[in-house]
């Protein structure tokens, strides 16, 4: 086996363990609907189909669903998928979607106590940057108009709540 | 002659200054959102819901239609210059259209697009004014079982026709199902599949997660690959006009799309993206030129591009008429009528005529808006696909956060938008299909209902759906749109030649 062999067993491999887990996070969600199930109250009075029925059925499909995928990747793999999945592995750069959606958390979280525009201000460079724009300058006066003309048109204008944080007094 | 007097009065609403500058609103929107690639109408209406609560319906409602119009004018502009489609509806018409872009006929390209989709358009909202109130009346007949019956119908369509795996298709639509459960029973008041969190009792609001799904899951699904492309627009040099011999060809092609696309759409079978296929191959097969094909044949822009405009007002009908949406753009529609009270089916013809006919007359007016848009003032939507990436990606986030965060000033409702947009990148990654899934938050709720209904009328009888010949129709319709895809292989299997591809797959079920 040449390197190059090596490597694209190892890519094809990785590729099929993703789908497997994602089959494995499939039948594992019908498994939690099905154990609430019984936590639903049955209210009272008598009706024909009681609100348990459809959680019921949903969840059994999700667990056969994601039963018959993970059957599927191990006994007839899906060739195009599999080869799809392996393109997006070699180019994808996880470091950036992890960055991403930390940021976006942070984002969340700042809103309350640093006020919408303020916020918005600090996020759209971060993220710019982390998406690979090199000019930091442009992003951060981008990001403070936008935060503050969302921020003054949704409050003035739409009648649209915004927090105001730190630049109460200001705006 | 009904009709004519309410499309008067429709036009007669729909001309006044207020509404003619939100349909202007919505078409230049549209168009612009359109243009950018990864975004598309689902997406922009589903963002702008929360800013029009204190709107008048009827002029929100035709912004909306607007922005859904234009967004399927602006699709094309990208497919041809970029190749890169900006809803799933144009994929098709990036064949031709980026071929003639190559080889320097970019603008006769756009030209035959827009003035394709000017003709579809009018003539299926035509089609859409006289079939639409004809249904409205039949569908007075429904009966519970049928509604339950004709949602089953909905979600075996959307799943087995779009997206290339029916098992992925199918878990999407139930992944779906699972999150419209989440929240209190209508019925009896029960709370489901809480896991005790209180802000999860009203239920995982529909914006929710259109925009998790469409707007941060593409995002993040952008954001993992945004080092690893480049994009090159192709220029336009010569002025955006036709040939004689280009009107020639265009014109057949435009008619034969929009015949395609407005009875497509109508039916519930995921709205523009097969019609777009089908013209596509109907326009290949009757072609005199066929050397042309994969260097630029200009009916295999005007055909697909017109049904795609056709299939819009096709949509519209089952909308309108029974409540029930065959695309994700559609859904996110019908949660637009709920916001205003207003329950689109049968009766709201008799309820709303005021709206419904302002809405229809909008199209027509929003279809020359849009023709002036795309053809003389193409150049300065060419002008945005200048934006960079890094910048579109992160605006998308801002716009996206901020539309869900000013429903209600929740920062665990953005949290909870964040981790579907999570769910939406995976689901992006390993082929799934996110339409079936907000069709299934959507309509799963009426699918409920009417199932509930209709097992209390018949006292628990489950063959009530098979008895009655409408709902026993409908299944067997569901059951037809499961086994379609599959009736190549078998011809072929009876044939005794070799199969050369296990099921035909009509689109990739990447609407948004």
């Amino acid at each position: 086996m040449t390197q190059n062999d090596a490597k694209s067993a190892s890519l094809s491999a990785r590729a099929l363990f993703g789908l497997r887990l994602a089959a494995l996070v499939v039948i594992l969600l019908g498994g939690v609907i099905l154990t609430q199930v019984p936590h639903i109250g049955t209210g009272a009075g008598f009706i024909v189909v009681g609100p348990r029925v459809f959680p019921t059925v949903i969840g059994i499909g999700v667990l056969l669903l994601g039963i018959l995928f993970l059957l599927r990747t191990t006994f007839q793999p899906d060739r195009d998928l599999i080869a799809e999945v392996e393109a997006e592995e070699t180019s994808t750069d996880w470091a950036t979607i992890v960055l991403t959606f930390l940021s976006l958390v942070v984002y969340a979280a700042l809103l309350k106590p640093l006020g919408y525009a303020l916020a918005t201000g600090l996020f759209f460079p971060a993220v710019a940057r982390i998406f690979g724009s090199t000019r930091l300058g442009r992003d951060v006066i981008i990001g403070v108009i936008l935060g503050l003309v969302i921020y003054l048109s949704f409050t003035q204008i739409l009648g649209v709540r915004l927090p105001a944080g730190l630049l109460a007094g200001i705006l | 002659m009904d009709v004519f007097t309410n499309l008067l009065h429709g036009f007669a609403s729909a001309l006044t200054p207020q509404y003619l500058l939100l349909a202007a609103l919505g078409v230049t929107l549209g168009t612009a959102i359109g243009v950018l690639p990864g975004i598309g109408p689902a997406l922009t209406v589903a963002l702008l819901l929360p800013l029009t609560y204190n709107f008048d319906p009827t002029g929100a409602l035709i912004m909306f239609a607007g922005i859904y119009y234009g967004g399927m004018y602006g699709g094309s502009t990208t497919s041809i210059l970029l190749n890169t489609p900006g809803e799933s509806a144009s994929v098709a018409t990036t064949f031709e259209g980026f071929a003639m872009a190559k080889s320097g006929r970019g603008g006769a390209a756009l030209a035959t697009s827009a003035i394709g989709s000017f003709v579809a358009g009018t003539i299926s909202t035509l089609l859409l004014t006289f079939v639409a109130p004809i249904i409205a009346k039949i569908a007075l007949l429904f009966q519970p079982a049928d509604y339950f019956s004709l949602t089953v119908l909905a979600f075996m369509s959307v799943t087995a026709l779009v997206g290339k795996s029916f098992l992925r298709g199918m878990t999407s639509l139930f992944i779906g199902l699972f999150i419209g459960l989440i929240g209190i029973d209508v019925l009896t008041g029960q709370p489901r599949l809480t896991f005790g969190m209180p802000e999860l009792l009203d239920g995982i609001d529909v914006v929710v997660v259109a925009v998790g799904l469409f707007a941060v899951g593409e995002a993040l699904y952008v954001a993992s690959q945004i080092r690893n492309t480049k994009d090159e627009i192709l220029p336009v040099k010569k002025g955006i006009w036709m040939t004689k011999e280009e009107w020639k060809r265009s014109w057949p092609a435009w008619l034969r799309g929009t015949l395609i696309g407005f009875p497509f759409g109508a039916l519930p079978a995921g709205g523009a993206e097969i019609p777009t296929f089908l013209s596509y191959t109907t326009e290949k097969r009757l072609s005199k030129n066929k050397e042309e094909w994969g260097h630029g044949a200009i009916e295999g822009v005007a055909g697909p591009e017109a049904a795609n405009n056709a299939a819009f007002s096709g949509v519209l009908v089952p909308l309108l008429t029974l409540g029930l949406p065959t695309s994700a753009t559609a859904a996110i529609l019908l949660v637009a009528f709920q916001i205003y009270n207003l329950q689109p089916g049968p009766l709201l013809f008799q309820k709303s005529p005021d709206l419904v006919w302002a809405l229809i007359a909008s199209l027509y007016i929003g279809n020359v808006m849009l023709l002036i848009l795309n053809l003389p003032l193409i150049r300065i939507w060419i002008k945005i696909l200048e934006i960079p990436r890094t910048l579109l990606y992160a605006g998308i986030l801002v716009f996206g956060t901020l539309g869900v965060y000013s429903m209600s000033n929740s920062f665990v409702d953005v949290m909870i938008m964040y981790a579907i947009g999570v769910l939406g990148f995976f689901m992006r990654r390993y082929g799934f299909p996110v339409g079936p899934t907000i069709l299934g938050v959507i309509l799963l709720p009426m699918a409920e209902a009417q199932f509930r209904r209709a097992l209390s009328i018949s006292q628990g009888d489950l063959s009530v759906f098979v008895t009655r010949p409408l709902s026993l129709g409908l299944l067997l319709m569901a059951v037809g749109a499961v086994l379609l895809p599959y009736v190549p292989v078998l011809i072929a299997r009876l044939r005794r030649k070799p199969v050369e591809s296990r099921r035909i797959v009509f689109g990739d079920g990447q609407e948004d």
